[in-house]
């Protein structure tokens, strides 16, 4: 809740926040999408509907409720499943309800540590103010009241561009609470193209680099090219496979006029070469690191010289 | 890969610590799928201690790698770890425990004062709509919405009036009766009070005092015809436990709606998640009173027809909630 605009500091990464665990190294989560959240919302909501209209039947059958009466039950039925519903499953499966497990997303706490009852019974109380309330209004709507339909619209307006316009797109339970809905990360382990089989060490390597042909690229150079290496080769058919071939020959072609590369480079070695300039590079540009010389991407060098002037 | 001397700094570093960070991909999925309190006692310590160790790496990794299959393998693996490790390890009997005997009246000692002014709303609407009654009987119209009225008015007979004070077989009863007085008028009340609280405190005050209006002009127009007491009794066994959810629910309300507007030092968004805290708890305390006042309304109120049972029973639970609100929770010194 800001009544005024501060300048930030733009973000490190764009869509992503950082939670500083106890551990003290940071911690970068990828944060939950508007729209993903609404779909997980729309399952809860199903799973939770129908779950009032199965106990409303089997009120109905054993005679609890007669039709003049049914939707008084009904509602209330689906009012005291969903409150415990959503609070007991945040709390039981870390911060997942079962809409959430399905579209891999979680609720996290953004002040570092665990998600405390309270915050969970907070931000679930909010949603009743804040989804539910201008549902049903939104539901019960008539053309005679055009002053209810107004500031039903108006309050789903607000609603929804409270998520929509601030960093963490957190509703304002999600403010009151102190929490905020991520992706979950998937950790996934590739192999490291440093030992890949085709060239086994560097020193046995066909081609050698001289430290001054290193000095021309950064970091984002070499992971744009370490994803090029990564790509998957089995998923090409002919024509994808042959704008690969292409896009390689070029980028080596670019490579090689960039550092000077004099020796002839076959169009069969052109992988392995790419390979070796990986390996080379890389090795190149930890050591420098190492040594506090941090080289972002390709313009280091003017960077440098900007600061001395 | 005869031997390792010659491979670069970074990958030597992930070829060392490869298989612990396996084994803690297994154990954080373990604990995913079962909770932490299921799992051994040597795999908790395991995912404990293997956790540490990744936030290790994950910061040496940042310093000496670009390896960016490798960072981002670390980042996320260390990520779902921490989740796993700080997951939430309370039950749900002990919370709900902790809540009625501590959490729920001490808040509501701590919050007296925004309570206070609930209450005072809602006092100071009735004795404006009382007054006001007796100066002109058609101030009832403006205050009173028809469908809560139920057809009651200036207009309406003193016999039918007393006919609805005294009916004991009303067209919908049991747990149809519950569900209907459950969301009747004043839970949607004490929803918005609460609600719009936060929107600097002025909709909840308005809202409340509205509401001692409405209650001050039904009671005037009983007065009138000389049915003060019998009404007194009619409101008074469930009315007691709802207006005091409403007023709470309002203290509530204006508690987020002052953190709003005079936050002090802190933040705005700070003072409202700090004021948030107690502010949620009487919103539960006033669920809870509106849900008892819902079985008195939809089961007692024709169960019992004496006008000084009514108040009795009213009055006496009015003073069980005082009595939890004053006397639980406090630390035996």
């Amino acid at each position: 809740m800001r009544f005024w605009f501060k300048k930030r500091p733009k973000p490190e990464r764009p869509g992503f926040d950082e939670v500083m665990p106890p551990e003290g190294v940071p911690l970068y989560f990828e944060i939950a999408t508007f729209g993903v959240r609404f779909g997980a919302q729309l399952v809860d909501i199903l799973i939770t509907f129908i779950a009032a209209i199965a106990l409303l039947i089997f009120f109905g059958s054993i005679g609890l409720s007669n039709p003049s009466t049914m939707t008084a039950i009904g509602s209330m039925l689906f009012f005291l499943i969903r409150i415990p519903y959503y609070v007991v499953s945040e709390l039981l499966w870390n911060g997942q309800t079962l809409g959430k497990r399905m579209v891999k997303i979680k609720v996290i706490a953004a002040d570092s540590g665990s998600l405390t009852a309270q915050s969970l019974v907070v931000r679930n109380l909010m949603k009743e103010a804040e989804i539910f309330l201008p549902g049903t209004l939104l539901l019960s709507l008539t053309v005679s009241s055009p002053m209810w339909s107004l500031i039903s619209l108006v309050w789903i307006c607000g609603v929804i561009a409270v998520p929509l316009f601030n960093r963490r797109s957190q509703r304002l339970g999600d403010m009151i609470a102190g929490t905020f809905v991520i992706h979950l990360p998937k950790p996934i382990l590739l192999k490291d193209l440093a030992l890949s089989p085709s060239v086994s060490h560097v020193g046995a390597s066909k081609f050698t680099f001289l430290a001054h042909q290193l000095e021309h690229y950064g970091a984002f150079e070499l992971q744009t090219l370490e994803d090029l290496l990564r790509a998957d080769a089995s998923v090409y058919n002919a024509s994808t496979a042959m704008r690969r071939k292409n896009t390689i020959d070029a980028v080596v072609k670019q490579i090689r006029k960039k550092i000077d590369f004099a020796d002839k480079v076959q169009r069969a070695e052109n992988l392995e070469f790419l390979q070796s300039f990986y390996n080379a590079q890389r090795a190149f540009l930890e050591q420098r690191q190492l040594f506090g010389d941090k080289r972002a991407n390709k313009r280091h060098a003017e960077e440098i010289e900007t600061e001395k002037t | 890969m005869s031997d390792q001397t010659d491979v670069m700094r970074s990958a030597r570093f992930r070829a060392e610590r490869e298989t612990d960070w396996r084994k803690l991909e297994a154990l954080t999925a373990k604990a995913e799928r079962q909770g932490l309190n299921r799992m051994s006692f040597a795999e908790a310590r395991d995912l404990a201690s293997l956790y540490r160790r990744s936030t290790t790496a994950l910061s040496i990794a940042r310093q000496i790698s670009l390896d960016r299959a490798l960072l981002r393998y670390l980042e996320a693996l260390t990520s779902r770890a921490y989740l796993s490790v700080y997951a939430p390890q309370e039950r749900l009997g002990g919370l709900l425990r902790k809540f009625l005997t501590q959490g729920a009246p001490q808040a509501m000692r701590r919050s007296w004062v925004y309570i206070l002014i609930g209450f005072l709303c809602m006092f100071l609407g009735a004795v404006a709509g009382y007054f006001l009654f007796f100066e002109n009987a058609s101030w009832f119209h403006v205050f009173m919405p028809p469908e809560l009225a139920g057809g009651r008015g200036p207009d309406s007979s003193t016999a039918y009036l007393r006919g609805v004070i005294y009916d004991s077989d009303p067209e919908v009863s049991g747990l149809g009766a519950f569900a209907t007085y459950l969301f009747s008028h004043n839970t949607r009340v004490a929803i918005f009070v609460f609600g719009l609280g936060a929107f600097l405190c002025v909709p909840a005050i308005l809202l409340t005092f509205y509401n001692g209006l409405i209650l001050g002009a039904f009671y005037a127009l009983h007065v009138e015809r000389g049915l003060g007491l019998d009404l007194a009794g009619w409101l008074s066994i469930h009315g007691v436990t709802e207006l005091s959810a409403i007023c709470i629910a309002c203290g509530g309300g204006v508690q987020l709606g002052a953190a709003v507007l005079f936050p002090g030092q802190r933040t705005r968004k700070d003072a409202l998640r700090d004021a948030g805290k107690d502010a949620v708890k009487l919103a539960l305390v006033a669920a809870i009173m509106l849900i008892a006042a819902a079985i008195l309304e939809g089961f007692g109120r024709q169960l019992i027809q004496d006008r000084a049972a009514r108040l009795v029973i009213g009055w006496g639970i009015g003073g069980l909630w005082l009595a939890w609100f004053v006397l639980a929770g406090r630390s035996r010194s």
